[in-house]
């Protein structure tokens, strides 16, 4: 087991902010904390790196207790979620920061400084200033600075939070390559569902200082233990008083399936449809389904439909 | 009115407005030094009292700057992480000398140090004299220009957050050496344009310098209390705008200093974002 996190618990005055947190995390994984905001996930990778000082509990990793252990010696890389990069200092220099604090002979400091810019795609911004770049230029210059002292815990503090839509995508794509390419055992912290269930081989839900959940994300999304982690992991509708996946719900034309209904609403996102369906006993569950799937009922709103949970 | 016309007339308005209160007073000041030649001048600025006036001003200067630059980065970099009401408590308490008027930092200080006060009398057995000293000057003009450096480095580190300090915390770094290479580079702005205004304040005191100096000639005069001596008690006028130029030109040095680093910084697009 590469991280192990026993009991910890952080307050602030009354407020318990991360209570009674247990989970071992494999090495080399990439496991995703998910929760809204105010869930205490971003104190827990606090915690884990020293920054926040715990309550109770231990953090061992591979094997060492670093519990009483000052941040500066945990060895752990941290991407601060808007990137913290030092303003009066080159990519370059950023970069090298810890390697020059580790009194790393010059040459070797420039050679890893170059193979890190190389590994970011960052080679032509080296002597540029972090207020010359992208939003995505500094979160990979924020990375690399991180990679550079070889950490043995690599943790992201909503790493994507700060990008636009289409950077956000790529940069996500970009590192779970670059995961896959180093192993190194990453902790990512993010309120977006989508970019856990891409990225974790491991997903830990919080809500409320707590791990409500934790597990494989296609298992979580099949299998959630609480109502909680059914609505958080993707959207929900009720259908004969059962939460379940909108997409998990089929349309047929009237009389071939085995509850009856009549078209309330029909909302369009391009490739998705969205069917409200309003039913004899007062619910009105929403479904899911493709344009093509749509198209071939030949319905609009107020025609007759049936509807079904898919098998 | 339409925007043009508007924007000019605003425009106007500034340079007459600053024209009346700056321009035309300095230059007045700059014409009348040297109406009777640079010699008369240069007469004036080198008399024994004059220089002896100048040396006291830059020893206190000397002294005030560095000790209250150190005391101000110091308190800001405790305060901006408090958000106690001690914090703010402190805060204000830094602020008391600039907001009396310096009179009363004057005669608070006679008051303590006096030999009627508590501590004049302790002092004064053991032979040290306060008051009337280049000591009390020297207190003094410490206490007026105490908050310019905290005031001019809190909001700059309230700004800039605590992310990049952790950051360099987690790839190994020592407080010192965060210090020196993180947090003095990031709030270097502040600590300069706060030493600026602590130079011009400490070189221009009068106030409550005039209170504790007791104003002895060549020994305890800074530079603007001879100024107002040659005014008001000498009649010497040249004495006076002499004086009062070489004064003026050393802060306006200051200034022109401070704000020319400024713009070569904002050629390197160092400080934005």
């Amino acid at each position: 087991m590469s991280i192990s996190l026993s009991h910890l618990t952080k307050r602030y005055g009354d407020h318990v902010v991360v209570d009674d947190v247990s989970v071992e995390i494999p090495s080399g994984s990439l496991t995703a904390v998910l929760g809204p905001s105010g869930s205490g996930k971003s104190t827990l990778l606090k915690l884990i790196s020293g920054l926040e000082r715990l309550d109770e509990g231990r953090v061992v990793i591979e094997g060492d207790d670093v519990t009483s252990v000052d941040p500066r010696h945990r060895d752990i890389g941290f991407c601060f979620q808007h990137y913290a990069p030092f303003r009066h200092m080159t990519v370059a220099k950023n970069i090298g920061f810890g390697l020059r604090v580790r009194k790393q002979p010059k040459d070797q400091i420039a050679a890893k400084v170059d193979e890190l810019l190389e590994l970011v795609k960052l080679p032509h911004k080296a002597d540029a200033y972090p207020a010359q770049l992208s939003g995505g230029e500094r979160q990979r210059m924020a990375l690399a600075r991180a990679l550079a002292i070889e950490p043995r815990v690599l943790l992201l503090d909503e790493p994507f939070g700060a990008l636009d839509a289409i950077v956000r995508t790529e940069l996500r794509e970009w590192v779970k390559e670059l995961h896959h390419q180093i192993k190194v055992t990453t902790i990512l912290v993010t309120h977006d569902q989508e970019e856990a269930m891409d990225m974790a081989d491991q997903l830990l839900i919080m809500h409320d200082g707590r791990i409500e959940q934790s597990g494989e994300p296609n298992d979580l999304y099949d299998n959630p233990a609480t109502t909680f982690v059914h609505d958080f992991l993707g959207p929900t509708t009720s259908f004969k008083d059962v939460t379940v996946r909108p997409h998990d719900l089929e349309l047929l034309r009237a009389g071939e399936g085995s509850i009856e209904g009549t078209v309330l609403s029909v909302t369009s996102l391009g490739f998705e449809v969205q069917v409200v369906v309003q039913l004899s006993d007062g619910s009105s569950p929403w479904v899911q389904l493709s344009r093509n799937e749509f198209r071939a009922l030949h319905v609009g709103v107020g025609s007759a439909i049936s509807i079904r949970q898919r098998g | 009115m339409n925007h043009t016309t508007r924007k000019w007339s605003l425009r106007v308005l500034v340079i007459v407005y600053l024209g009346l209160l700056v321009g035309l007073p300095v230059a007045f000041l700059f014409i009348k030094t040297f109406s009777h030649g640079f010699a008369a001048f240069w007469n004036e600025v080198t008399k024994p009292d004059a220089i002896a006036a100048l040396k006291l001003s830059g020893i206190v200067a000397l002294i005030a700057v560095p000790v209250n630059t150190v005391v101000g980065v110091a308190a800001a970099l405790l305060l901006a992480r408090k958000d106690h009401w001690s914090a703010r408590l402190v805060t204000t308490l830094f602020d008391v000398p600039v907001a009396v008027s310096p009179i009363i930092i004057g005669v608070s200080l006679v008051l303590a140090y006096s030999r009627i006060g508590w501590f004049g009398t302790a002092l004064a057995a053991h032979g040290i004299s306060i008051l009337f000293s280049p000591v009390g000057i020297t207190m003094a003009t410490m206490a007026v220009s105490l908050p310019y450096v905290l005031r001019s480095v809190l909001p700059v580190l309230m700004e800039i957050g605590n992310e990049q300090q952790n950051a360099a915390l987690t790839l190994g770094a020592g407080r010192l050496r965060i210090f020196w290479q993180i947090t003095l580079p990031a709030i270097r702005w502040g600590v300069l344009y706060g030493v600026t205004l602590t130079i011009a304040r400490t070189l221009g005191e009068f106030g409550a310098v005039l209170i504790v100096s007791g104003n002895i000639t060549g020994h305890t005069q800074t530079l603007p209390i001879y100024i107002y001596d040659s005014w008001e008690q000498n009649y010497d006028v040249i004495g006076a705008f002499a004086g009062a130029l070489v004064l003026a030109s050393i802060s306006v040095v200051a200034l022109l200093i401070l704000s020319a680093l400024r713009s070569k910084e904002r050629r390197l697009h160092v400080d934005i974002a």
